[in-house]
């Protein structure tokens, strides 16, 4: 099953937005419903990353790369982060995979490697 | 709006409390009727973050004023995440400055070592954007590291810096005997000596151990009352001059310049603008310092110094920021040494500028304080209140 993670386009004015919000943020005009899924692309580059190792029950592994990434048109995603040695600036492409099983339930999300 | 004074002030030792949740509320409180020498409560808010995910307890206002004996009085609880402190007293100001009620009772208490250290971090944690932050993993450490390593490359912020502050604030909580942190530390031992990795290891890189507020139990209280009343009581007149509040973008990547703290920026100057004050008239400051990071970006963008060259740490290295120094920020030791009960830090905030003001502060005490200032962070910074206080007699 392929997954995608979409950004909101308002219906009015055409603004982006990531996450889903009800209201537009720049207009302010819309209602709920009244955006277009589009869908993020899936290159960036890595505005900021971090390695946290202290981290939710969830997660058993010592540790885990985040990071936030401008993608190809200006919209920003914080997403999981596999990548040996983060840089500030590198290109990365992400793909939607499992980020999180909390018991029986898997969560999806974006995941970035070394473009 | 009528003004509005601060009559009591009364606190727990931040630490691992081994009584009951309501008792940690209650017990600030009766400290602060003590300090007043008032009993009358028309009305009692708690602040409180986690009671019914960590403690299993809901409606604890409810057991509060009962375990107060100050039933029939209104009381609820004020959540706003780890602004909820000083969102209750800005609801308490408002009740007083309303004429609504003449004195109203803010208290805030949380009981977070009931749960592991990991339980903890998680449950902070649900404050992020459940789809786009929370479900990665994100957490407050490591939004804190993103922005921090941010700021490091635009303002050349240093690792040097981080512990600049650390040790500054934990040094000051030796002076505070309720702060949960009671151990000396040095940049030697958390970065210089070959132990440093093993002493203070990374929590989210660049941040360390040591750039990490303590979990810690605890319970503040502020009594808020009008004119009438104040006058009434025999203690310094403190006046809660202003309250300002601003909010930002749920999740932290949305935001524009990604290096702001917006809502900082706006709460201070809202606060300022209601007390008629500037940022240069504060004489001492308590800020949000969860991370180390936030004391050096908050002193930038609440006016203390300028932001445009990142002058926050540059204040840091010339001293101005120590007890003695021209602007003292954290004289109580801050969340990183004195603790952060989440609900009850904004109120511990108050509570040391209200002390500062007063004069009562002892070895820690900043000469002839007459206006503080406290700035309560939310979120990564999505909902922010600061607190202006004047000394008037």
């Amino acid at each position: 099953m392929s997954r995608e993670i979409y950004a909101y386009k308002c219906r009015k004015c055409g603004h982006l937005h990531y996450p889903y919000r009800m209201v537009c943020r720049n207009c302010g005009e819309n209602e709920h419903n009244e955006f277009d899924q589009v869908p993020l692309p899936k290159r960036g580059k890595l505005l900021t990353w971090t390695r946290a190792y202290s981290l939710p029950a969830d997660f058993e592994v010592p540790s885990l790369g985040l990071g936030i990434v401008e993608l190809e048109n200006g919209i920003r995603i914080t997403g999981q982060l596999r990548v040996d040695d983060p840089k500030i600036g590198m290109d990365v492409r992400g793909e939607v995979e499992i980020v999180r099983r909390e018991g029986y339930d898997e969560r999806y999300g974006m995941i970035f490697y070394e473009a | 709006m009528r003004p509005v004074y601060v009559i009591g002030i009364g606190i727990t030792s931040f630490t691992r409390l081994e009584y009951p949740l309501s008792e940690i509320a209650a017990y600030p409180a009766m400290m602060a009727m003590k300090d007043a020498g008032w009993k009358e409560i028309d009305h009692l808010y708690v602040a409180n973050m986690g009671s019914g995910r960590v403690n299993h307890q809901t409606g604890l206002a409810s057991a509060v004023v009962d375990t107060l004996s100050l039933t029939p009085a209104g009381a609820e609880v004020i959540e706003n995440g780890p602004a909820s402190g000083a969102s209750a007293i800005k609801t308490g100001l408002m009740a007083v400055a309303s004429g609504l009620h003449d004195v109203v009772m803010v208290t805030g208490a949380e009981r977070m070592r009931e749960v592991n250290n990991l339980e903890a971090t998680e449950f902070i944690a649900t404050l992020t954007h459940p789809l786009a932050e929370y479900i990665y993993g994100v957490t407050l450490p490591s939004l804190a590291a993103m922005f921090t390593r941010l700021y490091m490359e635009k303002y050349g912020v240093t690792e040097r810096h981080l512990a600049m502050v650390a040790v500054k604030n934990q040094n000051n909580a030796l002076l505070n005997e309720f702060a949960h942190l009671q151990q000396e530390i040095s940049i030697e031992g958390i970065l210089d000596s070959p132990e440093a990795m093993t002493n203070n290891p990374y929590v989210a890189e660049p941040l360390r151990f040591f750039d990490c507020c303590p979990v810690s139990d605890g319970g503040a209280c502020v009594i808020l009352a009008s004119e009438e009343v104040a006058r009434k009581v025999e203690r310094p007149l403190v006046r809660l001059a202003g309250v300002g509040q601003a909010t930002d973008t749920h999740a932290v990547h949305e935001r524009e310049e990604p290096t702001d703290l917006l809502a900082v920026r706006r709460a201070a100057a809202k606060s300022f603008g209601m007390a008629g004050l500037t940022p240069s008239d504060v004489d001492v400051a308590e800020l949000h310092d969860a991370f180390t990071i936030l004391e050096i970006v908050e002193s930038e963008e609440v006016g203390f110094f300028p932001k445009g060259e990142g002058e926050g740490h540059l204040a840091l290295e010339r001293g101005e920021t120590a007890v003695g120094g021209k602007l003292p920020i954290n004289p109580s030791g801050g969340l990183k040494g004195r603790g952060h009960p989440v609900g009850a830090t904004g109120v511990a905030q108050a509570h040391e500028i209200v002390h500062q003001l007063r004069g009562e502060a002892g070895e820690r005490q900043v000469n002839d304080a007459k206006v503080g200032f406290t700035c309560n962070f939310g979120g990564f910074g999505n909902n922010v209140v600061c607190l202006t206080f004047v000394r008037e007699n």
